[in-house]
């Protein structure tokens, strides 16, 4: 049914590459999960069907992995044989802490109204810098394979990406209760 | 009924000589219908006046089964309590919940027997809604033997993308019950863009809003050169059209002065609300009369009784993109399903969120069943595979308990299924040799603000330090989105395996609740996570601590000793409080004092345990 490649960029013909081609992605997943779906073998035996099961589900993991920044980052670095599991307080750099300090702290004194909405804009777009700078930083380290470096911008990553999540979350909230 | 049985382990081939007759259902709140294929083409079929909708109404007497469909909604004003109607709205829900319903109220409940759901009680005795739901896929199967003159050898039958895994199950129960072979229940969004994507072979990204009877979902999905992807879904399982008449209902009640309504009562007046609110779709202004009350309801009065619950749909868009991660502009098409999107007032709010006017063009009471019918001519073999496939998500998160009551979500919702899930855990006490695990679905954090779905033990784990067990829990899902979930320890291999089958008091009204409440409690539940991980973090340091001087408590100086156990008293002393800050802070301290004696406890472990063990049993532990 499938081959098996040997990592996931190589499933989807794509080179091992934080820099991905989003749309060639998309599009090469969708070919291959229209030969593995469950669904192509409705009329076939169990064993079959079992099959395409387990490898519909690779193929879903395998595409949810290099669709996000953070997980491909991860992905990449457990490819050069590190474990990203184990995060200690050393990993994160005390420039970081002070970044989250403030602004999880922003996030906790919102104005009220309207413009709590521009605030949390704002915040999103700052992590949105931040995340994007110390991706830049990453794709630099793991080219100059300084991979404790990389390591440790790879949990800053989960850090920022932690906090967008709760920037979404108090969004999400405040919309529940105002007017649009 | 009997099956025709193809067995084919090779492989089946398409183009098979065999044609069995497939339908699709949608068995709707309101109307269901059946789809299948006349001369290679899907199409509704209609009853004999001409009508494709089908009411989901049964009456009940005293020999069971009187009516079902039209003729059954026509006397539900004169025999209120035996017309079962919206009993897709009670699916899955508990005893208590269907007392207490809003939707419900001309009905009296059964509270059921054990493990059995709770029923309507009628002329005939108690129904469930398992059961009324059979009694319409009954009807719906006859037609389509009727008219093909071929038995229904399979169907899809479609479900609300935000049911349940215990409204799934009971839906399967339905068909069961009516005698049809359920090939797959299919999500109504996801089905209706099938219908409308090949018709007008669309690519691009779509939003499908479908405000059924009952039911609201949205769904976005990717269409590309056949495969209909969805990004992501969300909605509401108890929120329809239903809701804007009973609204109508309470503001006719207000308007009229009219004392509290007897329960027989109110299908008369629910009727009287839904033609008030259906008028209103073409007209500025609609006459009502109830009783021996004349007035009017014009569509600013409307607006201002239905702003909540349009609210609430919008609510819904706003979360499916954000959790797609796309841009109202990157929308090509939005189409609009189910009866309720007639409203003008719907359509407007539609437009201006996404900022393009919906798609009114199409039927929006047989697109599901179409989509449905289309699949099911595939997944039994009459079409071949090649044409299109659906790749569709999870709804609801699920995870599982962890100590201090938290919730770890294993897959998170809108995850692209099948899928499989793999997260190791450990044992929370020195000695543990079984782990209880809880399956819950939802999003908050803590578990009881969370549906469960079952529980099970995993034994037999060896004894060992706490933490050093290595428990991999599994959670899959399959095409259908049922979930199976298995757990291993690694060292011994010891295996247990459930598959969720929700046997317990279910209600689904509670999941859009928990999504309702994980947005206005995010923060709640963030201080709550923090202090729940401060007390586990310090209770697992103390048990440890206490375990060891028990053990290796004759290396320890005086000082020592007396230091570590000021350090346990004053952390045990905040345990009590509600600081997570504080308690985090003599942890560490605790942690501090205590470091050299876990360090020199540690040489004395490795030691004995490299005297008492063989390689290969070391090499396995530590893998």
């Amino acid at each position: 049914m499938l081959a098996i490649a040997d990592n996931y960029f190589a499933q989807f013909a794509l080179p091992v590459d934080f820099e991905i081609n989003s749309d060639k992605l998309g599009s090469r997943y969708r070919e291959l999960q229209a030969e593995v779906h469950p669904d192509r073998f409705a009329a076939s035996g169990e064993e079959q069907r079992l099959q395409a099961i387990k490898l519909s589900s690779y193929l879903n993991e395998a595409y949810e992995t290099l669709k996000s920044p953070l997980r491909r980052a991860g992905y990449l670095l457990r490819l050069r044989g590190i474990d990203v599991e184990q995060v200690a307080q050393s990993d994160l750099a005390p420039g970081l802490l002070v970044e989250q300090m403030e602004l999880r702290e922003s996030l906790a004194e919102l104005p009220g109204g309207e413009s709590a909405f521009d605030r949390l804009d704002e915040l999103n777009r700052k992590a949105a810098s931040w995340l994007a700078e110390r991706q830049r930083q990453f794709v630099r380290a793991l080219a100059g394979n300084r991979l404790d470096q990389a390591r440790k911008l790879f949990h800053e990553l989960q850090f920022l990406h932690k906090l967008q999540t709760e920037i979404d979350k108090k969004e999400e909230s405040l919309e529940s209760v105002a007017d649009f | 009924m009997s099956l025709l049985q193809i067995s084919e382990p090779g492989g089946g081939d398409p183009r098979r000589a065999v044609h069995r007759r497939a339908a699709g259902i949608d068995l709707g709140t309101t109307n269901s219908l059946i789809a299948t294929a006349i001369k290679g083409e899907v199409r509704t079929l209609a009853d004999a006046g001409g009508a494709h909708l089908l009411p989901s109404a049964v009456q009940y007497g005293a020999g069971g089964v009187l009516a079902v469909g039209a003729a059954a909604k026509a006397r539900s004003a004169a025999d209120p309590g035996n017309v079962i109607v919206s009993a897709k709205r009670a699916l899955g829900k508990s005893f208590a919940e269907l007392q207490s319903g809003g939707g419900f109220r001309q009905y009296r409940f059964d509270a059921g027997k054990g493990d059995a759901a709770p029923a309507f009680v009628t002329a005939a005795g108690p129904r469930d809604p398992v059961e009324v739901s059979a009694a319409i896929l009954r009807a719906l199967a006859e037609r389509s033997r009727e008219q093909t003159g071929e038995e229904l050898a399979g169907a899809v039958i479609t479900v609300p993308a935000h049911f349940n895994d215990a409204q799934r199950q009971q839906t399967r129960q339905a068909a069961k019950l009516a005698g049809i072979e359920v090939l797959r229940l299919l999500n109504e969004p996801t089905a209706a863009a099938v219908a409308y994507g090949l018709d007008r072979r669309e690519q691009g990204n779509i939003i499908v809003f479908d405000l059924g009877g009952g039911t609201f979902d949205v769904s976005l999905l990717s269409l590309r050169k056949g495969v209909f992807e969805v990004l992501a879904t969300g909605g509401d399982t108890a929120l329809g059209g239903d809701d804007f008449d009973q609204a109508v209902a309470d503001w006719l009640i207000a308007r009229s002065g009219a004392e509290a309504v007897a329960a027989a009562d109110w299908p008369a007046l629910l009727q009287v609300a839904n033609q008030a609110r259906e008028r209103l779709g073409d007209a500025d202004q609609a006459e009502v009369v109830w009783r021996d009350w004349r007035g009017a309801l014009d569509a600013a009065q409307f607006a201002e009784i239905a702003a909540p619950l349009v609210r609430r749909t919008i609510l819904s868009c706003r979360r499916v993109m954000r959790d797609a991660g796309v841009d109202t502009g990157a929308i090509d098409n939005v189409l609009l399903v189910g009866g309720a999107t007639r409203m003008p007032l719907i359509r407007r709010a539609v437009a201006k969120f996404f900022g393009r006017e919906p798609l009114a063009d199409i039927d929006p009471d047989r697109v599901v069943a179409m989509g449905a019918g289309i699949q099911a001519e595939v997944l039994i073999g009459n079409q071949p595979t090649g044409d299109f496939l659906l790749l569709d998500v999870n709804p609801l998160s699920l995870g599982i308990e962890t100590m201090g009551e938290l919730v770890e979500k294993i897959i998170r919702r809108n995850t692209a299924i099948p899928v499989a899930k793999s997260q190791e855990f450990t044992t929370f006490k020195d000695g543990q040799t079984a782990m209880v695990l809880h399956v819950v679905q939802g999003e908050r954090e803590l578990v009881g603000e969370c549906r469960s779905l079952a529980r099970f033990t995993l034994g037999g784990i060896p004894p060992m330090v706490a933490g050093a067990a290595k428990v991999k829990v599994t959670f899959q899902v399959d095409a259908d989105g049922l979930l199976s979930v298995s757990a291993e320890e690694a060292s011994t291999g010891s295996k247990a395996e459930v598959q969720v089958k929700p046997s317990f008091g279910l209600d689904s009204g509670q999941i859009e609740q928990m999504l309702r409440d994980s947005r206005d409690h995010a923060r709640d539940d963030m201080l709550a996570r923090a202090l729940g991980e401060a007390r586990l973090d310090a209770t697992r340091l103390m048990d440890a601590i206490g375990g060891a001087i028990k053990e290796n408590g004759e290396i320890l100086s005086a000082a020592e000793k007396s230091g570590i156990e000021q350090a346990l008293a004053e952390l045990r002393d905040a345990m009590a409080e509600h600081d997570s800050a504080r308690i985090e802070e003599l942890t560490q301290r605790l942690n501090h004092v205590s470091e050299a004696f876990a360090a020199r406890r540690m040489n004395l472990t490795v030691g004995a345990a490299l005297r008492g063990e063989s390689i290969d049993t070391l090499s396995r532990e530590t893998e």
